[in-house]
């Protein structure tokens, strides 16, 4: 029991600094605005209070039910009961519901006293501490605040050990024997595995992708373009990252070489050239690989964790020299270029954002067929091994540097093709769009998604890049986002939401027979 | 040891590479010693002697910042041989500290008989800036401890990306979580009015007056004081010579009855605490804070410590003070534009990288590692 | 007599210490010569002066009348020499005969456009490998594990399968450091006789490392044995275990002693 309480103090204290952060950065009032698009609103017209606060307290409930959850987890078998859960529960929401409670507490007398918290603190205005209080005045608020907290704690106690209890592992078992009924029916398993199903899905699949365009509106065309050609960014980092093991963290300076190539040659300042954007297309990916490689060459022979913080370094200086009065005549400088060039098929304009889809798409098809194709040839199988043991990889022939540029150019290209139609689409580039951002977002869709896997690569640009336009209210927390997701994927989930098998079992080696496994490398025997 | 297998790595008999890389040093060098000409013997030079001093001066000063930071990288690469890509924003959260502690000391009233409106910031300057360092080198060292505890330990024995991954993870994260804490805007450091930012003491040269000023005294003396003391804890105490095990051999110094954990936390601890003493220095001498003041610096300070030789704590020190000075003084006799300084100094990463891996001393780092 | 290899004065300095020191050694073609030595005698430190991983400080390394000294490990493989690893150094998460195709590697010719387009030329070539990788899968005694992943194969078999890995490259010389590590006398024995087989039925010249002495004396042409990386013997078997002065570095000064 007293192994239990003090579990739950530690979860209550764990749980109620993180709720301190959210408030601070006024997470609960975003959350709340999400649940609202969740809810339906008759559910809420059932409840007396205001919509607003409802959706805060219905967040903040449920992070104090997982607080108790937690707070009340089984720690041993013998003395796992509904009691010694609801004590921890409670002890857990106690302590979260202490520090809630006090912080509101804190900010509403603060406030109160007319102190401008939010020259400190951006987030925190008088209307939010309203919020955080409930639309109460400051004791009351806080005091139920801390009701509320210390209440949903304790449930969350007692719902943690009935989730854990017979009657849900059986719902549980249901599901899962239906669910492999579905699957692992050899009847429909062997349905899928014929060639003409095969043919068929495919052929079904590009119908529907030919079509999307044709019903989705402009905004959701611009959104799937965008995705689009994050898959495209991410599919040519995939290459660079998850085969040939590179972290490249100046990505996004072979995709400002596209952009600027199509920018600079297609519209009219600062050069006026004008040229045809489907010359200057193939320029722009020729430009990005050939760049690649020039960059490759020196930097390719660093030990691996430098490359990282030197493709960080390059993208800088590419950033700086961009914005800076050095090359403004020739870049157009931080204003960036306007009325770039646009696609034409047949004389007439083609250029819509619809049609931006499917050059996209078609971008994206080009790029999955490179992937398939060597991931099962002699260079992937080369990638594969240098990243696995790049000293046997070398004595067994492998000429590391050239295989490491092949990867590096292919990825730079695909960021070129993909920086082309960024540009060309927007009608505009500059510097902006090209920051480091650019290479952390599609870092994340690779490791998110699962390095080396396709469908891993397009489901994390969807989930990174999509589902925010969707959720627009956590525009701002998107990086933020990112940043614990990358360190929660590298301890939980290394391989990514959609890994391909090899790599899940490269991350997961619980093999007994190999003690070694985790090492990247054993050391070599020395006199 | 190791040391020499890298160097005999490098050493192979003249490949057209290493033909370029002669080749390109060769005529890297020419164009230092025309610029040389340029600045100094042809004609009217473009800046005075009392322009290089005050360049000289600012170099120092961010040099000794550089260091402070770069010894951070030095630590935990040569333990954990991972590049912990969060320090730069410890940093910043050390900062931050030292902002809030001015700005709360600011608030309170400290009157005297002919100042009725003086408050506590300026009545007791040596306290309030003590009270600074110590809070920001607390508040860095704790983040320090908690990051390596949450993003770095589960991943201990993955795959080296995994980690590296995680850190550029945990970097974004702060940075983030600091840009919705304390929004997007600059603070202003409210340095006591001893130390006011531009004031120091005037050097009179050349009919020109150079300010040395207070704030950059003040950087300079205490990471002095600082890196002695860190030296003395590396090379004489038991904690030191544990980390330096450590850093030797993890699976040996375990067996000597060192607890592996514990020495990589308080590594952790104690480039948290130097971070964020950097980080406080920033603010008192350069006056702006916000979410990204680590992210520049921390790219820097790892360029010092890659000069320096990784892994080699003096080697750092010096990496960070070259770092400042080349920073401050380059562009100038490169006849750059000032705007290009962070472009010069990414530059230096690359070529040491490129042509001297090891850094200017050598690095310190066993053999498994490399 | 065709000679193998052969280094002269080869020299390795490690900061003061002399890793590997003034190593002549003469190795004819189809042998099968050991070297040994006590613990860090610098055997592994020879291996890795000969593969390119080390660039010796002295002396010259020739590979049938050609200097390969200072080529980088890659060329020096496409020259003819494979070797394995004292601890196996497969690639672990792929599967086996995927690591014998990494060790066809430099016997294959596909650029990247032909792995791009999967020319003809491409798809001939990788079934041609497929077909060689399997054969060797067998001739180690791995047919139809091919599909297992390489880490989850038990430590003999991962120990043949480093070996079909350097044989996949048609080797001329086979470099084996500690082939026998590790394993039980019945297994020392099927590796004795494996590795007979190599050199009777492929005609490859193998160069041993070796601790154990009844593997060395069983399987040896010809052993040299190294201490404090200087060579103080080399002879047939026989001739090497009565050496005082193979003795006295195996055993210490008072056993060799004791003997005389």
């Amino acid at each position: 029991m007293n192994k239990q309480i003090a579990n739950g103090l530690r979860v209550g204290l764990t749980f109620g600094i993180v709720n301190i952060f959210l408030f601070l950065i006024k997470f609960p009032v975003i959350a709340g605005t999400i649940i609202k698009k969740i809810i339906p609103n008759f559910i809420v017209a059932l409840f007396p209070i205001n919509p607003d606060i409802l959706d805060i307290l219905i967040f903040i409930g449920l992070i104090g039910i997982w607080a108790g959850a937690s707070g009340g987890r089984k720690l041993d078998e013998k003395s796992d009961n509904w009691l010694t859960s609801f004590v921890g529960g409670a002890a857990a929401g106690l302590v979260n519901a202490l520090l809630i409670g006090a912080l509101v507490f804190i900010l509403g007398s603060l406030t109160d006293a007319h102190v401008k918290i939010n020259a400190y603190l951006a987030a925190i205005l008088p209307a939010v501490v309203k919020l955080f209080l409930l639309d109460q005045n400051t004791l009351n608020g806080s005091l139920t605040q801390f009701v509320f907290s210390f209440v949903a704690g304790a449930l969350g106690g007692v719902l943690g050990f009935a989730f854990r209890g017979q009657w849900f592992a059986s719902l549980k078992n249901k599901w899962n024997a239906a669910w492999a009924s579905l699957t692992e029916n050899p009847q429909i398993k062997k349905t899928f595995a014929r060639p003409i199903a095969r043919i068929a899905l495919s052929a079904l699949g590009i119908a529907f992708l030919l079509f999307i365009p044709q019903i989705a509106g402009k905004y959701w065309n611009y959104t799937i373009g965008t995705v689009g050609i994050y898959v495209l960014l991410g599919l040519g980092l995939n290459i660079v990252v998850g085969f040939a093991g590179l972290l490249d963290l100046g990505y996004v300076a072979f995709f400002a070489i596209g952009a600027y190539t199509v920018a600079l040659l297609t519209a009219p300042n600062p050069h006026h050239l004008m040229w045809n954007f489907w010359t200057t297309l193939p320029i722009g990916v020729v430009l990005a690989a050939a760049a690649g490689i020039l960059l490759g060459i020196p930097v390719l022979r660093m030990r691996g964790d430098y490359l990282a913080i030197v493709t960080l370094g390059f993208g800088e200086i590419i950033r700086i020299l961009a914005t800076s009065d050095l090359l403004t005549s020739f870049t157009g400088g931080p204003r960036g270029v306007t009325a770039i060039g646009q696609p034409t098929l047949f004389g007439k304009p083609f250029s819509s954002d619809t049609d931006f889809v499917y050059i996209i798409f078609i971008g994206i098809a080009i790029a999955i067929f490179i992937t398939i194709q060597l991931r099962s040839s002699r260079i992937g199988r080369a990638w594969e091994a240098m990243r696995e043991d790049e000293t046997v990889a070398q004595a067994m022939g492998i000429n590391t540097l050239s295989h490491k540029l092949m990867a590096f150019a292919i990825g730079a290209a695909l960021a070129g093709l993909g920086g082309v139609l960024f540009a060309s689409r927007n009608q505009f580039t500059g510097p902006e769009d090209h920051n480091l951002m650019v290479s952390i977002n599609v870092l994340s869709v690779v490791i998110v998604g699962g390095m080396g896997s396709i469908p891993g690569v397009i489901a994390g640009a969807f989930a990174l890049k999509g589902l925010p336009e969707i959720l627009r209210e956590v525009q701002d927390y998107r990086i933020l986002i990112f940043g614990a997701l990358l360190v929660a994927m590298m301890i939980w989930r290394p391989e990514g939401l959609w890994p391909t098998a090899r790599r899940s079992m490269e991350l997961h080696s619980a093999d007994p027979e190999d003690p070694e496994s985790g090492e990247a490398k054993t050391s070599e025997d020395k006199p | 040891m190791k040391e020499t297998t890298l160097r005999a790595k490098s050493s192979k008999p003249l490949s057209a590479y290493r033909l370029i890389q002669a080749l390109l040093g060769a005529l890297f060098a020419a164009y230092l010693i025309w610029r040389f000409y340029n600045v100094f013997l042809d004609g009217t030079p473009s800046y005075g002697a009392d322009s290089w001093l005050r360049f000289a001066i600012s170099g120092v000063v961010l040099g000794s910042v550089y260091a402070l930071i770069a010894i951070g990288y030095t630590l935990v690469y040569g333990i954990l041989f991972m590049i912990n890509f969060a320090h730069g924003d410890i940093m910043m959260l050390g900062a931050f500290s030292g902002y809030f502690v001015f700005e709360a000391l600011e608030k309170i009233p400290s009157p005297v008989i002919d100042n009725p409106n003086q408050v506590f910031l300026n009545a007791h300057p040596v306290i309030s800036v003590l009270l600074a360092f110590i809070v920001g080198a607390t508040v860095a060292a704790v983040s320090g401890y908690f990051l390596e505890k949450i993003a770095y330990r589960p991943l201990r024995g993955a795959p080296r990306l995994v980690p590296l991954i995680s850190a550029i993870g945990a970097s974004i994260f702060l940075e983030n979580a600091a840009l919705l804490l304390f929004g997007s805007q600059r603070h202003d450091f409210a340095n006591p009015v001893q130390i006011t930012r531009g004031e120091g003491w005037n050097i009179p040269i050349n009919g020109e007056v150079v300010i040395l000023p207070y704030t950059g005294v003040l950087t300079i003396a205490l990471s002095i004081l600082i890196l002695v003391a860190l030296y003395v804890l590396v090379q004489r105490t038991q904690l030191g010579r544990a980390m330096r095990a450590v850093a030797e051999n993890k699976s040996a110094a375990a067996l000597m009855g060192i607890n592996v954990n514990g020495i990589i936390s308080r590594t952790f601890i104690i480039s948290g605490a130097l971070a964020g003493s950097a980080g406080v220095m920033w603010g008192i001498h350069l006056g702006l804070v916000y979410h990204m003041v680590g992210f520049i610096p921390g790219i820097k300070a790892f360029t010092a410590a890659v000069l320096g030789g990784i892994g080699n704590i003096p080697g750092a020190m010096l990496g960070g003070m070259f770092l400042g000075i080349i920073e401050t003084m380059g562009p100038a006799y490169l006849g750059m534009s000032f705007q290009l300084k962070d472009v010069l100094a990414f530059s230096i990463l690359v070529l040491i990288l490129i042509f001297r891996p090891t850094g200017l001393l050598g690095e310190v780092l066993s053999e498994e590692k490399v | 007599m065709t000679i193998a290899i052969e280094t002269l004065g080869l020299t390795k300095i490690f900061g003061g210490l002399v890793a590997v020191n003034n190593v002549d050694l003469t190795i004819p073609d189809k042998a099968i010569f050991s070297v040994i030595g006590p613990n860090g005698a610098g055997k592994t430190t020879f291996y890795n002066c000969i593969t390119g991983f080390y660039v010796p400080d002295q002396g010259s390394v020739t590979f049938y009348g050609q200097p390969i000294m200072g080529l980088s490990p890659d060329q020096i493989m496409y020259r003819g020499i494979a070797r394995t690893y004292q601890n196996i150094r497969l690639f672990p998460s792929m599967t086996a005969i995927e690591n014998i195709l990494v060790g066809a590697h430099s016997r294959l010719t596909t650029n990247l456009i032909d792995a791009i387009v999967h020319t003809p030329r491409f798809r001939e070539e990788e079934a041609r490998a497929l077909d060689e990788a399997k054969r060797l899968l067998k001739f180690v005694g791995l047919a139809g594990q091919g599909d297992r992943v390489a880490r989850n194969l038990p430590y003999g078999a991962q120990r043949r399968l480093e070996i079909a890995r350097a044989l996949a490259s048609k080797p001329k010389l086979l470099l084996l450091d500690e082939p026998t590590a590790g394993m039980n006398p019945n297994e020392t024995t099927e590796m004795i006789h494996f590795i007979r087989n190599l050199r009777d039925e492929l005609g490859i010249t193998i160069l041993l490392i070796e601790h154990d002495m009844r593997m060395v004396m069983g399987v040896s042409d010809r052993i040299a044995v190294l201490d404090y990386g200087s060579k103080i013997a080399e002879g047939s078997p026989a001739e090497i275990q009565h050496n005082p002065r193979v003795i006295e570095a195996y055993l210490g000064r008072n056993a060799s002693e004791a003997q005389n």
